[in-house]
């Protein structure tokens, strides 16, 4: 495939994310050269960690107009650096950054857009794409016609990159703030520090759903069993519903999908939004009090029990361990 | 013969379906164990249109023919989980809606019929009586015209909808001397002087559905809540009661094909000596004959609705409906407890209480044996 | 204001889930997002801040079940592109380009993500192609100045978000954007009164040429169930040991 691949990179509070470093894979799959793109603003520290993964260049956007991720003003820039690189593939990840500007630049370059793509490869000449539907009780192979496309890769399908010893060039996009779109206005965030790790990124993930009652509940049980063994906290739609988590929690069909080493299923019971969410984990364990939950189809170890009781015995156990 | 549903039909039904199982299960374990009736379902059926099936549209119901309202009440059993709602739900469209559509004054109709379809108001009847069960027209119960009143005294058991109903059906005699001829019903309002409806009955099954023994002591029910003629309440019972024969029990069809998909899931789920149990040929026969048995009363049903839509001597297919249902449903929940072994016997696997309910489905409307009865005089002998 | 509810006809994904259901034969039913966003429409209208609330579907004649369901909730007006086909997202944004120019509100609101596509880009790809600010996976909206401006709440990766944008504008529904109310007997009665109107892309202007085919589709490799344990301690053993997790 000709043209080069176009990165969008992103990024958090000064700190890269590491998962969307996995669309390099996905670029190499595509056989063209790739460059990366940073939109935002006092990029110098995270460009110099970008400059040892073999891009044909690190393209940077750096202005105060870019401070918050506003999808009309993304969007444009996105569109501009494309067009100035001769990009004909734009790369992103399933994130909720990704997922809210990608489309929308998509549309301005004319191009069709497949998300949360899993695999890519070549069939008799023609790239094809896989992705799941219907919760991910279904994968379609896709063809994309056209001559620019953009994809969403779903970063845990795609392999971590390797660095080079190269320094690839630094390429400036030039900003004019008065042309940027004006229409979204930027007002709060909610800002929740946590010692544990990213719930996309973590090794071992606890989920719980809404049979753990109330927060205080919710926070001590799953919690509690997180920090045993240094992982992160995920929630059914269920418990999130209930107040039992904040959003950010949510693993599923439409929350996070997650593929840790080891998944902890605390009282849920397996609806298949959830389960798109989980699959993909190497080693699931579910704890539930009915022995008919559809999450022990798919647990790799089951145990039926009342959870109230047997988290605070495995927490001991574990500690032990 | 036309099996297929209308696309109206169709979307009346999906319609049905997805509001029961959306909005009406919810507390049924505990709410059985503690005999409660949930209001809010109720008030919600009304407003989503169930209690006024069948009601012309100009009183505030929905005017829909009888095999539509038997097919939506069997979608409503099927995806809703209260029977004992569903229950509450049938004795007041049957016994209290029913003969206000029937034998309704033009007054009464206007005053009742947009409450009692939009689930503001509760209604039901008080028939039976300590003394008089299947032989209903024993009733003892009287009813003295006394200037512009009526004045009742006697009592009433078994009155289902008793504890939470605005206005009750009553049947009593205005004249013993005439015997049957004499029996009369009356509209009573719950707040009528010298009425109790407080003395609740606690019951094996459809507990969410309250009853009561009801007393009338000197209760005085105004001339204007007479319910057709003087004289003409076994003719008004007797058409109401071919009603409730008939529809009773659509929605236990629907609790019957609730019950054969749950015994199906989980004779392939459980496995015992390496296999899953449905493999082994006496718990396939039994799904079998329960196949069958909704089958078969899921077609008496219909055509009992379709019957019913097309002409008014329904007598013989509305007892041989409420027979073989009745006896289909209380089969099916015994075999469903036996296809789930231990678990069928626990409350919270929702088998055991299945059988609770459908029990009380050979009691009501007419016992099976008067069923039988009426089946055997109907049919040349 | 008026506001413009683009939805979807898809499978119902409960129906699909629940194995060995009634045996009838697979029913449609509008996307559970797009339900939501219909369901806030009506809301911010009950409230007074809306005068007029259209859907817009794509589809065949089959899907009029789900625009009088739309309608059945308190939708006032339809319109109904015919077209069977299958259309990836930034078709279906071109061809709403073209209806929302023609009917001018001051809100497009629809579900963030189909649930059989789980595409999750009409919505932005509208937004884009008519240079309208957006506001995706909303759980809160609220009108400001006169309905000059909308805040709205996000539902991102990090928690919530806080945005406001300019009318008019495109919005995309989360989850906990509300609860939908049910269709109501007497609602499907009403629905079956207003009027549907039928156009096609010709009539519009829009060509439909397949950016995406769909080669192929197949059930991913099944995860098989593992075993049962008894205890915590057999749990502990097993990850340890055998699954060498910890």
């Amino acid at each position: 495939m000709s043209g080069t691949t176009l990165i969008l990179v992103e990024h958090e509070r000064g700190q890269l994310k590491r998962p969307s470093l996995h669309a390099i894979n996905a670029a190499q799959r595509l056989g063209a050269d790739f460059a990366l793109l940073l939109l935002g603003q006092g990029l110098d520290e995270m460009t110099k960690s970008l400059l040892n993964y073999g891009a044909s260049a690190v393209v940077i956007a750096d202005d105060a107009a870019l401070a918050e991720p506003l999808a009309d003003r993304s969007a444009a820039v996105i569109a501009q650096a494309f067009k100035q690189l001769n990009a004909t593939s734009l790369l992103g990840t399933s994130s909720t950054y990704s997922k809210d500007i990608l489309p929308r630049a998509a549309a301005l370059l004319d191009a069709p857009m497949l998300t949360d793509v899993l695999a890519i490869e070549e069939q008799e000449g023609v790239t094809t794409y896989r992705r799941p539907i219907n919760a991910g009780s279904m994968l379609a192979t896709v063809q994309l016609h056209g001559e620019r496309r953009v994809l969403g890769i779903r970063a845990s399908a795609f392999e971590a990159p390797a660095t080079v010893a190269e320094s690839s060039p630094i390429e400036k996009i030039a900003i004019d703030p008065a042309s940027l779109p004006n229409g979204t206005r930027f007002v709060s965030r909610e800002e929740r520090v946590s010692d544990r790790p990213d719930l996309t990124e973590a090794r071992v993930v606890i989920g719980g759903g809404r049979p753990l009652k109330d927060k205080e509940t919710f926070d001590r049980l799953v919690g509690g069993l997180a920090d045993t063994l240094g992982g992160a906290i995920g929630a059914t739609r269920a418990a999130v519903d209930t107040g039992l988590a904040p959003n950010d929690y949510q693993i599923g069909q439409t929350g996070k999908v997650i593929a840790p080493d080891l998944y902890i299923a605390l009282g849920i019971s397996g609806a298949i939004q959830h389960l798109a969410g989980i699959k993909d984990s190497r080693v699931i364990v579910a704890i539930n009090k009915d022995p008919d939950a559809p999450i022990f189809q798919m647990a790799t170890y089951g145990l039926v029990g009342d959870l109230h009781q047997i988290v605070p015995q495995l927490i001991t156990a574990l500690q032990g361990a | 013969m036309d099996f297929a549903w209308s696309d109206q039909q169709r979307e009346l039904l999906d319609a049905v379906g997805r509001f029961a199982r959306e909005q009406l299960n919810y507390d049924v374990i505990e709410n059985d164990r503690n005999a409660v009736f949930n209001h809010e379902a109720w008030k919600k059926c009304g407003e989503f249109g169930i209690q006024g099936l069948l009601v012309p549209t100009e009183y505030g119901g929905l005017g829909q023919d009888p095999l539509t309202t038997v097919a939506a009440l069997e979608r409503l059993g099927y995806a809703c989980k209260d029977n004992g709602l569903l229950f509450s739900i049938n004795a007041h469209m049957w016994t209290a809606v029913i003969p206000l559509v029937f034998n309704g004054t033009e007054a009464q109709k206007r005053k009742y019929l947009p409450g009692l379809c939009d689930g503001s108001l509760i209604g039901g009847n008080a028939m039976s009586e300590p003394n008089s069960g299947s032989d209903a027209f024993a009733l003892g119960t009287t009813a003295t015209r006394q200037g512009g009143k009526y004045i009742l005294n006697g009592s009433k058991i078994f009155c289902t909808n008793g504890p939470i109903a605005d206005v009750l059906v009553v049947f009593a005699n205005v004249d013993k001397s005439r015997g049957h001829d004499g029996i009369t019903a009356l509209l009573v309002d719950k707040d009528a002087p010298g009425f109790d409806a407080s003395h609740k009955i606690e019951k094996m099954g459809v507990r969410t559905s309250p009853m009561a023994e009801v007393f009338f002591e000197n209760c005085e029910v105004p001339a204007e809540n007479l319910l057709g003629k003087e004289g003409g309440g076994t003719f008004l019972f007797t058409r109401s009661m071919t009603w409730e024969r008939g529809c009773i029990l659509a929605s236990a069809v629907g609790s019957m094909q609730r019950l054969l998909e749950k015994c199906i899931r989980y004779a392939n789920e459980r496995k015992q000596g390496g296999q899953s149990i449905g493999k082994y040929q006496l718990v396939a026969s039994k799904l079998v004959d329960m196949k069958l048995r909704v089958e078969s009363s899921r077609h008496m049903l219909y055509h009992y609705g379709w019957l019913a839509g097309h002409r008014k001597a329904v007598y013989l297919e509305a007892a041989m409906t409420k027979l073989h249902l009745a006896e289909a449903w209380v089969k099916c929940a015994e075999d469903a407890i036996q296809i789930h072994g231990g678990y069928g016997y626990m409350t919270e696997y929702e088998v055991e209480r299945e059988l609770r309910d459908a029990i009380g489905a050979k009691l009501y409307s007419g016992t099976s044996e008067i069923q039988r009865n009426i089946i055997a005089s109907l049919i040349g002998l | 204001m008026k506001i413009l509810v683009p939805f979807k006809s898809v499978l119902d994904p409960y129906e699909a889930a629940a194995p060995g259901g009634s045996g009838a034969t697979a029913k449609s039913v509008i996307n559970p997002f797009d339900e939501i966003a219909i369901e806030e429409a009506l809301r911010i209208r009950e409230r007074g801040e809306a005068t007029e609330i259209v859907g817009l579907t794509i589809g065949p004649a089959a899907v009029d079940e789900q625009v009088r369901a739309a309608m059945a909730m308190g939708v006032d007006r339809a319109i109904r592109v015919d077209d069977a086909r299958s259309l990836d997202p930034y078709t279906v944004a071109r061809i709403l380009r073209v209806l929302v120019e023609e009917e001018g509100p001051q809100v497009v609101l629809m579900g963030k993500q189909a649930v059989d596509d789980d595409s999750n880009q009409t919505g932005q790809m509208l937004a884009g192609l008519l240079g309208w600010p957006q506001a995706t996976f909303i759980s809160k909206v609220e009108f400001l100045e006169n309905k000059t401006r909308a805040r709205c709440t996000r539902e991102t990766d990090a928690g919530l978000e806080v945005i406001e944008v300019n009318l008019p504008a495109v919005m995309t529904a989360d989850l906990r954007l509300n609860e939908p109310r049910y269709v109501s007997l007497p609602g499907l009665m009403k629905a079956r009164k207003k009027p549907i109107d039928v156009r096609t892309c010709e009539q519009l202007g829009v060509k439909v040429q397949p950016l995406t085919t769909v080669i192929s589709t197949a059930r991913p490799p099944k995860r098989c169930a593992g075993m049962r344990v008894e205890s915590v301690e057999q749990l502990v053993l097993k990850l340890k040991e055998e699954a060498k997790v910890l």
